[in-house]
């Protein structure tokens, strides 16, 4: 039965796509749009499958780069923030000192840093990651405070009456009952990851995607701009249902969504 | 009559106040705190200005001309305010809009709702250098971008707020007899307000994102144009006096869209996290 549904639900998305592509050549046919206007999907798909066109793009180098940076900069926002929202809940010293700034720079627009980074650590990898992970990384920590601190109360009046130690209550109440915020603020940060690397990317890289769009936009490259554009929805994408499926995996029991401010 | 409510208001507004303050005392002593220490931690270990300017030393570049490179700050942030804060009117207007009427007929629902999702999970970012070869440099194409990262949250926030009416509310409405005007106005959208907000305050952030990374790719004027410019001279100050003006930017729009919430929806209490 239900996966029937996922089925049907793959099979919607995919229909769905079809018909974009289908209105988008037939626009494009119609009105006899210019390629550097608007390129015919075939043409995009072209740069990516004909090979004597794909070979001057070199895209996996480029694809290989940006999926490097996103993948490291997720998985180290993911690990620290997790860590250092833990440490926050932990001690409420820690928590008063270190909580408004975490605020203060979750409100702040952290992609206008990247040039900074830029002449901090120059060009490549480094400045990049940071950039991807100071954007990833306070809506995690954010989440998994919120979902540390809901415990419901009777609960807790429970577990020390019962004598719990500090450790149990964590491990045995806490961090289960944070889980679904956790995994809320997995899935924006997800997205901003991707977001994070492709502007660093336009301002301070030599290899990957965003660089890549920057630099087919110099040569009104149309085609290859859309294939970079494709290629990131794609990987975003993916994270963004891994992401899903591993929820659903680590917590088969629930189905309730968290909403988020 | 109209005394009291002028009176009511003003105590609302009074006691908005007051709750802040009481609230953000502490936090507001800990990031004064944060600066100090950067401040001090630049002049005792003597950190040259290009690698970290002290905030002292940035606010100087604000307010007071620089021999060596002398922005025109008031044009500057002129201009990115202009294409946030248009960016940002044009996203809650048109979100709001978009998202009442697909919620009015629901065969629209279910084919555009699935779209929105889809689109608000891809990085819209990425559309920055296409749309600036359509459209050209200049304001249009910032306001565009700055709109477009706004957009999806509040839609799908909307859709989500006047979607979540209790259905014991719905069937008592219809019996009454209420029309599908009356059902919207008196039920959906207050219902939906708390969602409306929190997607508009989402789009704060997003909208100066988009016009600071708009500026960033293509521009001549703006703090995201001064960002990248000082970059290129390696003149560090600048850059931290625009990120301040940029923060302060995105700060008090983020500030004005709660004042406003609370002002529409006083029985709500301040949200906790902030």
């Amino acid at each position: 039965m239900e996966k029937n549904s996922v089925v049907k639900n793959i099979a919607l998305k995919l229909l769905y796509i079809v018909i974009f592509i289908l209105i988008w050549q037939a626009i494009v046919s119609i009105f006899h749009i210019k390629e550097f206007v608007l390129p015919s999907p075939f043409q995009v798909l072209g740069r990516l499958f004909i090979p004597e066109q794909a070979k001057q793009y070199h895209w996996i180098l480029h694809i290989s780069a940006t999926l490097n940076v996103i993948l490291s900069a997720f998985i180290v926002s993911i690990v620290l923030g997790i860590l250092l929202a833990i440490l926050i809940c932990w001690s409420k010293l820690f928590s008063d000192i270190i909580m408004p700034i975490i605020v203060l720079f979750n409100s702040l627009p952290k992609i206008a840093f990247t040039p900074l980074f830029l002449i901090w650590f120059g060009y490549g990898f480094l400045p990049n990651l940071l950039i991807a992970f100071l954007v990833a990384f306070f809506p995690i920590v954010l989440n998994t405070c919120t979902g540390l601190m809901a415990v419901d109360d009777d609960l807790l009046d429970l577990v020390n009456y019962l004598g719990a130690s500090k450790w149990q209550l964590f491990f045995k109440i806490r961090i289960p009952n944070s889980l679904p915020y956790i995994f809320a603020g997995i899935k924006i940060s997800v997205t901003m990851c991707v977001m994070g690397t492709i502007v660093g990317e336009f301002v301070a890289a030599e290899k990957g995607l965003g660089y890549l769009l920057r630099d087919a936009q110099a040569f009104i490259d149309m085609p290859t701009m859309f294939c970079c554009l494709i290629l990131l929805s794609v990987i975003g994408l993916s994270l963004f249902e891994l992401v899903k499926f591993l929820e659903k995996k680590c917590m088969p029991w629930n189905n309730k969504e968290v909403i988020n401010d | 009559m109209t005394k009291k409510t002028t009176f009511n208001r003003i105590e609302i507004v009074w006691n908005y106040i007051l709750k802040i303050v009481k609230k953000n005392y502490r936090p507001v002593l800990v990031i004064l705190g944060f600066f100090l220490i950067w401040e001090l931690i630049v002049r005792i270990f003597n950190i040259s200005e290009l690698v970290l300017p002290s905030p002292s030393c940035a606010l100087d570049h604000l307010f007071n001309a620089q021999p060596d490179a002398n922005y025109n700050w008031g044009v500057h942030i002129g201009v990115t305010i202009k294409e946030f804060v248009l960016g940002f009117l044009f996203t809650a207007v048109f979100g709001i809009f978009i998202a009442i009427i697909v919620v009015w007929s629901k065969t629209m629902e279910h084919v555009l709702m699935p779209a929105f999702v889809f689109i608000n999970s891809l990085p819209i970012i990425a559309l920055a250098p296409i749309i600036l070869l359509w459209l050209g440099y200049g304001l249009k194409t910032n306001i565009l971008i700055a709109f477009l990262c706004g957009f999806f949250p509040v839609v799908i926030n909307t859709i989500a707020g006047l979607e979540s009416v209790e259905d014991d509310l719905l069937d008592l409405v219809n019996y009454l007899g209420a029309s599908k005007f009356q059902l919207f106005t008196k039920i959906r959208i207050p219902n939906a307000l708390p969602y409306i907000f929190s997607g508009l305050k989402i789009c704060t952030t997003m909208s100066v994102v988009g016009a600071i990374v708009g500026e960033f790719i293509a521009s001549d004027k703006g703090l995201g144009y001064i960002i990248i410019n000082s970059q290129y001279t390696m003149d560090t100050p600048p850059i931290f006096s625009a990120l301040m003006v940029i923060s302060v930017a995105g700060g008090g729009m983020y500030m004005i869209v709660s004042f406003i919430e609370h002002l529409i929806m006083p029985w709500m209490p301040l949200s906790e996290k902030k």
